[in-house]
């Protein structure tokens, strides 16, 4: 190039807030959007928590008088809502609007998003999507009780709670979220290709930005798949259309549907379902990166292969999405197509733990809280992936659907995992957020107890699943071919899930009380490389950088090079002339 | 950075103009002439092609655009390729399997709208 | 110019590992709205994409007859009932406005604001017009006792998937008609004076790929 480029942010002045709404309520920062959007996750996910603890007591004792208020209509609304909220309302907000509103900026060394007030707007659209989720519990009928698949038919024939006014609002809250999330991700997306600082190439980029990239991209094609069969299925729902409903049968009532495909519906919340996944597995992946090697001390291992690995698993994961569906009587042949390329998927995924471990290989490691949570994730991910492997092939599959195998194999990859690499996130972020340390002793008992419990809720649930116990029942009735060791699990469970549960009680007030009274952070407390860390102000200021934009000369990951005084060279140091 | 714009001789506009209504008249014609079975929908899908295919490629600039970025739009809809032939494996599977095991009638002959049989117009027969 | 000018020379391979490895921006010369537009196509070209799927699905599954398309669409002129004369109209008149909008993509460039102005008001007529078509279309069907639950002529997707995929597209016209109107009354305000008049450019492609999908929806 004959001219000399200049970042096209470094040309426009950022237009600074002078209220105190403008700069912390409707704030156009990323990094107090991040915030907000981090919040909300977190709150609307407590409720989450409290619905899945209510689900487990019921397993757990059934009939106890205790929980005579928790009717079996409550226990299916309680599925329903504690897995659409955690995947959706808290993963996928929580790591593509937290993170990635905090990352993508700092990281790409740029002044903010592209364009701030849709970044904005997207925090509220999003909260409104929350709100219209929440509304559900106080409308006619309540929420519905589907199962977070919400598959017709019986979604919406009477007998399903809430299958009037509830899934209206579970589909209008999820079409609402996915125009927020469309708003959020071409931020992301236009950010990333088009705003980065001088120097920094994308094969520079921290993982972080390359998960939360294609995490962003998968979610930008994906969620159409969902927006059309939740507009489709409303329109089933109230206006009598029949694209999901074949002629059916319902109380003893036949209803006006006929001709529809139910396997449709299917289709295409798997289309939107599989890629959803890594939406929130890939920034998890990348977040986790990062925190093994900075806290490792020594550069990633194999960077250019983590990076093909996260290109490779996005794209993979838009022609898997049917192995979700082997029981679902579709076309016969087609468990060859999907179990292949799920198996394929799980090359590159494998690839990606075994570059963990082998970073972790004689490196220099220091057991702190964000490494604590990094080195669970990946012990995690491996459990959940190896069962994943086992689902993946029909004939294995075909025994253990519906089992509690299921539920054990996907809380583990992707309701466990990601929640760790989020709370190591925080804990590794925090102190560039705010500018305190979080308490380090707090942060330890919390990290045992979640990671010790996490294990003591889903392995047992291997077992369970192995001896045929179903997900989804709010009481198995007469169970005596199940041996006594299953209900005593049972209770084991839903004990250690309480326990779990209570205990991130510590984290929040963790959370609250070094926000105000926590160490004072330094500029970069880990000895990290990657640009957030370089920021002239920690916290940073609105607009981030000084006048000029940082320069990047390396990449992220210069840990302990030969020759150098410090073990970490600073992307914006530049490289020394080859002597 | 990006001061130059698109600037094209306004002749290829109004070639590409024309073109377009050869090609809506063609699939106009396959509709008018009535071909049915495999030629109708081989003859809609490439018309639509060609004219999408123009569309974007002059009228939306994507010819003068770099490779960079015409990548980065044309490869990922090849999912929707996939989506679409599995699905059409699907609906073949599910269709016939009414047929076969619901005794659906497997070539029913529409009825033609009301307009066209001159019987009675507009009557709301629905529930 | 240098950056089109040189790609002219390099293969396309190496131009897009060029492009996609260098620093600050991967799509050169494109400024940030475009490149969002551009995105932003691609997720809807998803949503209509699944919407069309789902049309193949029902039409492909369904066992009750699907109705003519030619017969449903005629009208009747002059005593002659020719088929899809309604359709061939709308899609006419999208196509032309798909010109016009070229055009004033290539005015904007050349700074004839008012030319700008006129041809993207004559684009937002034409668009306009289209939904007035449609609102045409849409009692006629319902006269003839097409509903979105039932369908007098066999089965009743037909319907079902006719009012949402043409309900879907005339709302995207409909915003695109506010956008145009938008943009032109910004352009000839001088709102874009500073600038190289790319949002004329992007609105030019949102236009353009509705219209693509008129033509896809049509049949």
């Amino acid at each position: 190039m004959a001219t000399v480029e200049v970042p096209y942010q470094e040309t426009v002045p950022l237009h600074h807030p002078k209220t105190w709404i403008g700069k912390y309520i409707f704030s156009q920062d990323h990094k107090i959007i991040a915030v907000q959007y981090g919040v909300t996750a977190m709150a609307v996910g407590l409720v989450a928590l409290i619905l899945s603890e209510f689900m487990r007591l019921q397993i757990a004792f059934p009939g106890w008088e205790w929980m005579d208020f928790f009717t079996a209509d409550h226990y299916y609304q309680a599925i329903t809502m504690h897995g659409m909220i955690m995947v959706i309302y808290l993963l996928t907000a929580f790591l593509l609007g937290a993170f990635g509103n905090f990352c993508i900026p700092l990281m790409c060394g740029a002044r903010d998003m592209v364009f701030p007030f849709v970044n904005m707007l997207s925090y509220w659209v999003y909260l409104l999507s929350v709100i219209i989720l929440m509304v559900s519990y106080f409308v006619p009928g309540g929420p519905t009780g589907a199962g977070w698949t919400l598959y017709p038919p019986q979604t919406i024939t009477a007998g399903t709670p809430g299958h009037d006014w509830g899934i209206a609002t579970m589909l209008i809250s999820l079409a609402v979220f996915i125009v927020a999330f469309t708003m959020g991700g071409l931020n992301y997306i236009t950010t990333i290709l088009q705003a980065r600082t001088r120097g920094l190439t994308l094969m520079r980029m921290p993982l972080t930005v390359w998960g939360i990239f294609i995490a962003t991209f998968l979610g930008l094609v994906a969620f159409p798949a969902l927006f059309v069969s939740a507009v489709m299925m409303l329109l089933d729902n109230f206006l009598g259309t029949s694209f999901f409903m074949p002629a059916i049968v319902s109380l003893g009532e036949k209803l006006q549907y006929s001709g529809g495909q139910p396997l449709l519906f299917q289709h295409l919340f798997w289309f939107f379902g599989h890629p959803e996944v890594y939406i929130v597995a890939l920034p998890a992946f990348g977040v986790v990166s990062d925190l093994i090697s900075v806290h490792a001390r020594k550069n990633i291992f194999g960077y250019r292969m983590m990076v093909w690995a996260i290109v490779a698993i996005g794209a993979l994961s838009l022609i898997v999405w049917a192995h979700h569906m082997y029981v679902a009587g579709m076309h016969p042949s087609f468990g060859y197509f999907f179990a292949t390329t799920t198996l394929i998927i799980a090359v590159p995924t494998a690839l990606k733990v075994y570059n963990w471990i082998l970073t972790l290989w004689r490196a220099n490691i220091r057991i702190t809280v964000p490494m604590l949570f990094a080195l669970a994730f990946v012990l995690t991910f491996i459990v959940g992936g190896i069962t994943g492997l086992f689902l993946g092939n029909v004939i294995i599959d075909i025994p253990l659907s519906d089992t509690y195998f299921v539920v054990a194999h996907f809380h583990m990859v992707m309701g466990v995992s990601p929640i760790l690499a989020i709370f190591g996130g925080i804990y590794h972020w925090y102190p560039k957020l705010t500018g305190r340390m979080l308490n380090d002793t707090i942060g330890r008992i919390h990290f045992y107890f979640t990671f010790i419990g996490t294990y003591a809720i889903y392995f047992p649930m291997h077992y369970l699943g192995f001896i045929g116990v179903p997900r989804r029942y709010y009481e198995t009735g007469i169970s005596d071919f199940y041996p006594q060791t299953a209900h005593d699990l049972n209770v084991f469970i839903t004990v250690a899930a309480l326990i779990v549960g209570a205990s991130q009680v510590l984290f929040i007030v963790n959370l609250v009380h070094s926000y105000f009274n926590g160490k004072k952070a330094p500029a970069n407390p880990w000895g990290a490389n990657s640009l957030e860390w370089c920021t002239p102000e920690t916290p940073p200021r609105h607009g981030n950088w000084e006048d000029q934009l940082p320069t990047v000369h390396r990449w992220a990951y210069d840990f302990g090079v030969p020759g150098e005084e410090k073990d970490h060279v600073p992307q914006t140091v530049p490289r020394r002339k080859a002597s | 950075m990006a001061t130059e714009g698109q600037q094209h001789p306004i002749k290829i506009y109004f070639l590409i103009w024309l073109l377009l209504f050869v090609f809506s008249f063609f699939s106009y014609l396959v509709d008018y002439l009535d071909l049915q079975g495999n030629l109708r929908w081989f003859l809609i899908v490439v018309f639509m092609l060609l004219k999408a295919g123009f569309i974007v490629a002059i009228f939306m600039h994507m010819k003068w655009e770099r490779f960079a970025l015409i990548f980065g739009i044309l490869l990922p809809p090849l999912a929707l390729v996939v989506l679409m032939f599995l699905m059409a494996i699907e609906s073949n599977y599910a269709w016939s399997s009414r047929v076969q095991y619901m005794g659906e009638d497997p070539a029913p002959k529409p009825k033609p709208p009301p307009h066209m049989d001159h019987g009675e117009h507009g009557e709301d027969k629905d529930h | 110019m240098t950056d089109t000018t040189l790609s002219s020379q390099e293969s396309i391979f190496t131009s897009t590992a060029k492009d996609w490895s260098s620093d600050m921006t991967t799509f050169k010369g494109v400024p940030w709205g475009k490149a969002m537009m551009w995105i932003f196509l691609l997720s809807d070209t998803f949503i209509f994409t699944c919407f069309l799927v789902g049309y193949m699905v029902m039409r492909m599954t369904v066992t009750e007859p699907w109705p003519v398309a030619s017969e449903v669409f005629a009208l009747t002129v002059w005593g002659v009932s020719v088929p899809l004369l309604l359709i061939a109209i709308m899609t006419f008149i999208l196509i032309t406005s798909s010109g016009t909008m070229a055009m004033a993509v290539n005015m904007g460039y050349q700074r004839r604001k008012w030319a700008v102005f006129w041809l993207m008001v004559a684009t937002a007529a034409l668009g306009a017009s289209f939904v007035g078509m449609q609102c045409f279309e849409w009692p006629k069907l319902i006269l003839e006792g097409v509903r979105p639950w039932y369908n007098p002529m066999g089965a009743p997707q037909f319907g079902s998937i006719f009012f949402m995929v043409t309900g879907f597209h005339g709302l995207h016209v409909s915003v695109g008609v506010a956008y145009l109107l938008i943009v032109a009354i910004r352009v000839v305000r001088g709102k874009y004076d500073h600038t190289n008049f790319e949002i004329v450019e992007i609105t030019g492609l949102y236009w353009h790929f509705v219209d693509l999908f008129v033509v896809r929806t049509e049949a």
